[in-house]
Formats: C-alpha cells, structure tokens, sequence
C-alpha cells in the first residue's frame, strides 16, 4: 500500500516514514503543506497521513482541496490540537480518522492498515484466496497448512493482489501502490516478484493462485 | 475591634441629637420657670398690694382694713397662707388669722419696690415671700365734709409712717408645676431620642445594605467568575467609583488569568511536539531487533529532541523570572563586539555551509551599560533567529554604534518572508511566522519574547521593522555611565 506522509516535524517524519516502510509499506514524505498537496495531487495514495500544523499551507486547507478534487484518498489526521472540536472540524472536512500526539507507534501503524483494508472494502484482517491465508497484522502467510516466509518486498506485492483478489490488476497498479515514487527500479522488477511469489507459493499439487492475464496485468486467485 | 460605620454614624447622630434636644429642654424648662415664677411672684406682689391698700393713716394711727373673708388663703387650715405688718418701730400691726401668735420672718425692701425671697413657711412647708416697705393711705378726718375752705384751720402736718408688709405663700403647687414641665420635658427629650435612635437604626442598616449587597457579592467572586463585573446600575452614588475600580481591578486580573492560562495551553501544546517525536522515533527502535548503529542513531535523534526541549524550558523559565521581577540585575560595562562574537559562534559552521554571509560593523571597543548574562542572551536569540531565518546564500548584517547616553545596535536578515501586520506580532509568545516551525523544532517562538523582556529590563527598547524582505531589529541600550 501507498502512503503519504505529511509532517514537518523531522524527528517525527524520520520515525513514523521509517516505521511505516519497515511495516510493509510505500511511504512518501513531504515537509510542508505545498509539497503534500503538490504529492497528493500527482499520485494515488490509499492512505494520506496529514499533520495540521504545517508551513505553506496548513493541514485543514489541504485536505478541503483533496476532497473538493475528489481525491478518494483515505486521510489520518496527526495533531496536537486534542479538544473535541477540532476533531469534529476535522472529520466534518473529509478525514477518514484523527490521532492526538503524542501517539503510540503501534496504534498509528494499526490505523492506517484499517484505512488501507478500507480502501479496499477488505473488511476481514485475515485475507483468504483459495486456500491462502493472509494475516495482515502479523505479516504471516500460509498456503493450506504450509506457512510461506515471504520478504517485506514479496509481502507487499502479494498483499496487495489479495486485497484485490478477483480483479485484474495492471503492472501500472502495482508499481503505483505498491511501490515508493521516484522508485529506481524498473517495471520489469514486478515480473520478477511475480515470479518470486510463485516460486514461495505455487505447488504442483494445487491450483496456481497467481495468474498471469496477458496484455493486462496479474490476478490472484477467481479461477481460469 | 474595627470601628463600626454603622455605630460610628448612629453615635454622633443620635449623641448630637441628644445634645441638642437636652439644651433645647434646658432652655425651655429655664424659660417657663422663670415665667412661671415671674407669676407667682406678681400674684404675690398683687396680693401684697392689696393688703397694702387696705392700710390707712388717721393721724398717728393706722388701721388694715382688709377683709380676710376675701381671700380665704389667710384663713384656711389646710395649707393657708400668712401675712404680717409691722410698723416702723418693729411692733407687729396686723397678722393674718392662719399665722395666729407666731411672727414671720420681717424683712426690708426699698420703699415701694416689693422684695421676693423663699422661705420657709411657719408649718415648714417651703414657700415664698414678699416683702413691701409702704407708706398707708393718709386719711384726711375733714375729707367727707364740705367746709369752707377759709374758715377751716391748717391741720398739724401728719408724719406718714413706713410701715413692713410680708406675704408668704407656699410654693407647692409651683414646685409640682415645675417638676411635672421637667418630667414632661425629659420623657418628650428621652422618648424622642430613644425614636430617633430606632429610626435612625433602622434607615442606617437600610441605607448601608448595599454595602453588605456588594460585599456578599466580591465574596462571591473566584478566579473562574473574574468576568462577570459587579453590577453598577442600582448602586448608591458614593459607591459607584468604589465599584467602578474594583471592575477595572478585576477586569486586569482576569486578562492576568487569561494570559496565565494561554501560556499553560500553549507550553502544553508546545511539549506534545517533542514528545511525540521521542516517542515515536523510540517505539519505531523498539518495534524490531535491530543493528547498534540504527539503536545509537535513535537515541541520537531523541537526544537533539532533548536538547530542543531544553531549550524551550529554558526560554520559558528566564522568561517567567524576568516577567516576575526575580531576576537580579547588575549594571556593568560590558563590550557588545564580545559579547556578540559569543552568541554567533554557535551558528557560524552551519550558516556558513549554508552560504550565509555576516557582516559585522561593530567597534571592538563599543561597551554599553547591561546585566551580562541578559544581554548575552538577548544577543544569543536575535542571533539564532537570524541564522535561521536568513535565507540560504543570505545576508546578516550587524551595526552599532554610539548616540549621546545611549548605545544603539543593529541586526538584520535578508530573507524575511513577514508581511509588516505579521511584523507587529514577532514579539507574542509562541507566535511563529508560518504558524509552524520552519524546520527544527528549536524555535517554539519564545526567542523574540525573551528579547523584548530582556530588553526592558535592562532598561533598554527594542524594535522591528520589516522592509523588502528584510528582517532589522533596533536595539537601544544605555550607554556606560548612564545609571
């Protein structure tokens, strides 16, 4: 999953950024309200995290402009303005959610997972496709009884297909969501995961999971 | 025991009052006593005269003629009154029937002109007497006839006698008289006062309630109802500037409050920063095993929060002290060039690598009058807020000189994105420009608030002007020598 971060507070964007790729997923980090917008605006987030006190343009104004654009990004509010009108205010502007600081770590990272699953209308924690098991609080994935011990990197990629398990889903997709923007790597990278996942979770004896839908991109799982 | 106003008032009131209406009574007693007494004394005075003009002279002899049958006083037994004549010689010539044997006192008067003295009467009963020295009614034998005036033979010239006349009535009927008017006088004197007394009582407590009214309410007033001003509209003139100065006082106190009570608010939000960032970059450490580099890094990081926050206390506590007077000042020559030097080392790597340009124009030998501690940390805020806020590849410009009893300095920026209304608040608390924090976290917005406090209380002014994106503040410091 693709998440922005907004704050401008360094010591808090080094860690939370950190923390969230260690947790699995893309994270752009912008310093100021401008950039932020400027980041929302060029690319597709599932889930912006906006801090209100920001330079340039403050927080509030920036998520009213997300959502008179449209933007269906799924915003966290970071702040230290804790009564409850300032959260009512900010809920009523569009937030999906609202965090007082300071925060513990481990609800932030829970937060924003739940407004990753909600991107994608995955209401269940645990993914199953077939007879793969996905644990997506704790990272663990199984094929039937069989746990497979996938990289931060595989993980992602397949979460991702999971929690769209069923569509197609384009090289242009992956790299976008799955991937951090201004990524080096090329788009060949995503055949190559591909085929580590397939390698980690196809077995002969059972149906492939993984499937290759030429012209168009991969699927997991919904059959042939 | 405080002294009552309720008292007091009541006191003067009523003991003036009570002054006057015994005076007045005095007055008044004296006045009709003595009108009283002026009565009695001319009844006994008619009384006497009229005795007087039943005496007659024939010749040598003198008859009293008087009919006590008129005036029963002088013959009554219960409580009668007397009268006695006497002849020039001493002898008694006529007694009235209640004296029977015994004398009254005989005294004189001048001849015609009755005399009044108390006495005691014979019976012992306390009376009053006159006395009248006159001459009888000479009877002329021959007046009745009709003689012819020739023939009629000159008479021997007849020697008029002097003769003492005494007339003693009792006074008791005065006497009761007089005390009834004197009870009567004091019962109306007491009674008045003893009305007057509740009256007054009464219209005192209701005239001062108000100022109980008022001070139930001031009881009433605690530090979280400091806003609602007592009201002035039904309160007695004399008490509407007491009221008056006690809603400034109080209207002061609450913006005191509300002052105390925003910086609580704001020092709370300001910490929630740091704190977050500590606690956020530990819990990330902490979430994994990881490298020792990446452990040492962490606490790296959470020690330059530390040392932010370090920064802020400070700020804020030297702040606290200046604004509440618990600073102490020493005036000593200090050398601004030095001091200066100091506070800029600090910042002089990373402006430089920033390609910030400081150009210094001060006179090494510039001394002004100044606490050194203040000052050098006036100077250290100004110019950390210059190496900050100046804008890469920038310029910092620093001037000063002497004018008279004062020494004036000068700092300026380039790169100053504040608009001249923006200007007027670098001196707020917690007021940053972008209303966030332009990068490290140091500036909390205290620094400018600092130098404003410092400033004053080194008896110096300072000022800011925003110019074409220049930053420039004016210092003004007295000069050595100058007290």
């Amino acid at each position: 999953m693709r998440v922005l971060l907004v704050e401008d507070y360094p010591p808090l964007q080094k860690s939370v950024a950190k923390g969230l790729r260690e947790a699995g997923f893309a994270v752009d980090a912008a310093a100021d309200g401008e950039e932020g917008l400027w980041y929302a605006t060029t690319g597709e987030y599932d889930v912006v995290v906006l801090d209100l006190m920001l330079p340039k343009i403050d927080g509030l104004t920036v998520l009213k402009r997300l959502r008179a654009e449209g933007r269906p990004c799924h915003v966290l509010l970071l702040t230290a303005k804790d009564t409850v009108a300032d959260r009512v205010r900010g809920l009523d502007l569009g937030a999906d959610d609202y965090l007082v600081k300071p925060f513990a770590f481990a609800e932030l990272l829970a937060r924003v997972r739940a407004l990753a699953r909600r991107a994608y209308r995955a209401k269940n924690p645990t993914l199953r496709v077939g007879d793969l098991r996905i644990e997506t609080p704790t990272q663990r994935v199984w094929r039937g009884r069989e746990e497979a011990h996938l990289t931060p990197r595989e993980y992602v990629l397949l979460e991702y297909l999971a929690m769209r398990a069923g569509e197609v889903v384009s090289r242009m997709d992956i790299w976008e969501h799955v991937y951090e923007f201004g990524s080096e790597a090329d788009s060949n990278v995503v055949d190559v995961y591909i085929g580590y996942l397939r390698r980690k979770l196809e077995r002969p004896c059972k149906p492939p999971l993984i499937h290759t839908v030429r012209g168009r991109g991969y699927r997991l799982g919904g059959g042939e | 025991m405080t002294p009552s106003l309720k008292w007091r008032l009541l006191g003067w009131t009523i003991g003036g009052m009570a002054l006057l209406l015994a005076v007045f009574a005095v007055v008044v007693y004296t006045a009709i006593e003595r009108a009283l007494r002026n009565g009695f004394d001319d009844n006994l005075a008619v009384t006497a005269w009229a005795i007087a003009a039943s005496a007659k002279q024939e010749e040598a002899t003198v008859e009293v003629e008087f009919d006590e049958g008129e005036m029963s006083e002088f013959r009554r037994a219960d409580r009668p009154a007397y009268f006695e004549l006497w002849h020039e010689d001493g002898r008694a010539l006529r007694r009235s029937s209640s004296l029977g044997e015994r004398d009254l006192e005989r005294r004189e008067s001048a001849p015609g002109t009755p005399a009044f003295y108390p006495l005691a009467l014979p019976d012992k009963r306390p009376g009053r007497a006159v006395a009248l020295r006159f001459r009888p009614k000479v009877e002329d034998e021959q007046e009745g006839e009709d003689k012819p005036p020739a023939e009629s033979t000159p008479a021997p010239p007849v020697v008029p006698q002097n003769l003492t006349l005494v007339v003693a009535r009792d006074t008791a009927g005065l006497d009761r008289d007089l005390a009834m008017l004197r009870w009567l006088l004091a019962g109306a004197a007491g009674g008045t006062i003893l009305l007057a007394l509740l009256v007054a009582a009464a219209t005192v407590r209701q005239g001062l309630r108000p100022l109980d009214a008022l001070a139930a309410r001031i009881a009433a007033i605690r530090e979280d109802n400091l806003a609602a001003a007592l009201p002035e509209d039904r309160m007695p003139a004399e008490m509407v500037p007491v009221v008056r100065r006690l809603n400034e006082l109080l209207a002061r106190l609450e913006a005191a409050f509300q002052r105390e009570r925003a910086l609580t608010a704001d020092v709370a939000h300001e910490l929630r920063t740091p704190l977050a960032g500590m606690r956020s970059t530990v819990e990330v450490a902490l979430s994994r095993a990881r490298a020792a580099g990446d452990y040492q890094q962490a606490l790296r990081d959470c020690l330059a929060i530390v040392g932010q926050t370090q920064a802020m206390a400070d700020n804020l506590l030297a702040l606290a002290r200046l604004e509440g007077g618990q600073t102490v000042l020493c005036a000593q020559e200090v050398r601004v060039a030095e001091l200066v030097e100091a506070a800029w080392r600090p910042h002089a790597a990373a402006a430089r690598a920033r390609g910030i340009a400081l150009e210094s124009r001060l006179p090494a030998d510039l001394e002004a009058t100044a606490d050194r501690d203040t000052l050098a940390r006036v100077l250290s805020n100004l110019l950390a807020n210059a190496a900050e806020y100046t804008d890469d590849g920038g310029r910092i410009e620093i001037g000063g000189w002497s004018a008279g009893d004062r020494v004036e300095l000068r700092i300026a920026n380039t790169g100053c994105r504040l608009t001249p209304e923006e200007a007027a608040h670098v001196f707020d608390r917690f007021w940053r420009g972008d209303a966030a924090r332009a990068g490290t976290g140091v500036h909390c917005g205290l620094g400018l608030t600092l130098v404003q406090r410092g400033v004053a209380a080194l008896g110096g002014t300072v000022a800011v002007k925003v110019d074409g994106g220049v930053f420039a503040v004016a210092l003004i410091l007295p000069a050595p020598g100058v007290p």
